[in-house]
């Protein structure tokens, strides 16, 4: 799933809302919602599989972080569709 | 939000009419939602804004919210985040020297407005800024 259906979730928003402020492990992650821990977890695997958050070991546990290059993408997404939309547009307005 | 402009030479009329009836030619082919890279797109004072492929098939890609002829446009946007997470463009046509100019104000609202200006509204709703909060917190 890329990002932006990643980013279509309201769950999976508050879940990046949640991590932006402060990394945490998926229990700790699913004392914050009302949806249960497999469901929390199932969310985490797709924001990571679309680059949103990363896993990262701390002891025996994973603490999840956001992933900044993955928004980055997400907004680089939008500029290049406009950047060749635009250009091809220039082209059309000249002929 | 993103912001992108483009001089165009020619009158606003024709640029207006470029963009909403001719949209097929300059929609990026990488970024079609039919089969069909060559599909027609177009953007109509019905308020209708889709795509059709040469086998018929049509595909909405969003809403047409304003449509005043040379002069604006404001479309709710699906492509990308789909109908229940539409985002918002707005396109503005203004005659300068040499053409017109047109801008478009892409609000890349999933994620931008939900996730980020509701939780910290200290923040604009610029990605740039929204990016560097981010990435200064590690």
């Amino acid at each position: 799933m890329n990002a932006f259906d990643a980013l279509g979730n309201p769950t999976r928003r508050e879940i990046l809302a949640e991590l932006r402020r402060v990394p945490m492990p998926v229990g700790e992650l699913a004392l914050r919602f009302s949806v249960s821990r497999p469901a929390i977890s199932r969310h985490l695997r797709v924001l990571q599989d679309a680059g949103l958050v990363k896993p990262e070991e701390r002891g025996t546990q994973n603490v999840y972080a956001v992933r900044v290059q993955g928004f980055r993408a997400v907004r680089e997404y939008v500029d290049s569709f406009w950047d060749v939309a635009l250009s091809r547009l220039e082209e059309l307005a000249r002929r | 939000m993103i912001r992108k402009t483009v001089l165009l030479q020619c009158s606003p009329e024709r640029a207006f009419s470029l963009f909403t009836e001719q949209a097929g030619q300059w929609w990026p082919a990488d970024r079609r939602h039919t089969e069909d890279t060559a599909s027609t797109i177009r953007i109509e004072a019905s308020g209708r804004f889709f795509e059709r492929a040469s086998d018929g098939t049509e595909v909405e890609l969003g809403v047409v919210r304003r449509f005043e002829p040379a002069r604006r446009l404001v479309l709710d946007w699906y492509p990308g985040t789909g109908l229940a997470n539409a985002t918002k463009v707005e396109v503005s046509f203004e005659a300068v020297d040499g053409g017109t100019r047109v801008t478009v104000d892409h609000d890349a609202g999933a994620a931008s407005h939900e996730m980020f200006t509701r939780n910290a509204p200290a923040y604009d709703r610029s990605w740039d800024a929204v990016l560097a909060a981010l990435a200064r917190q590690g």
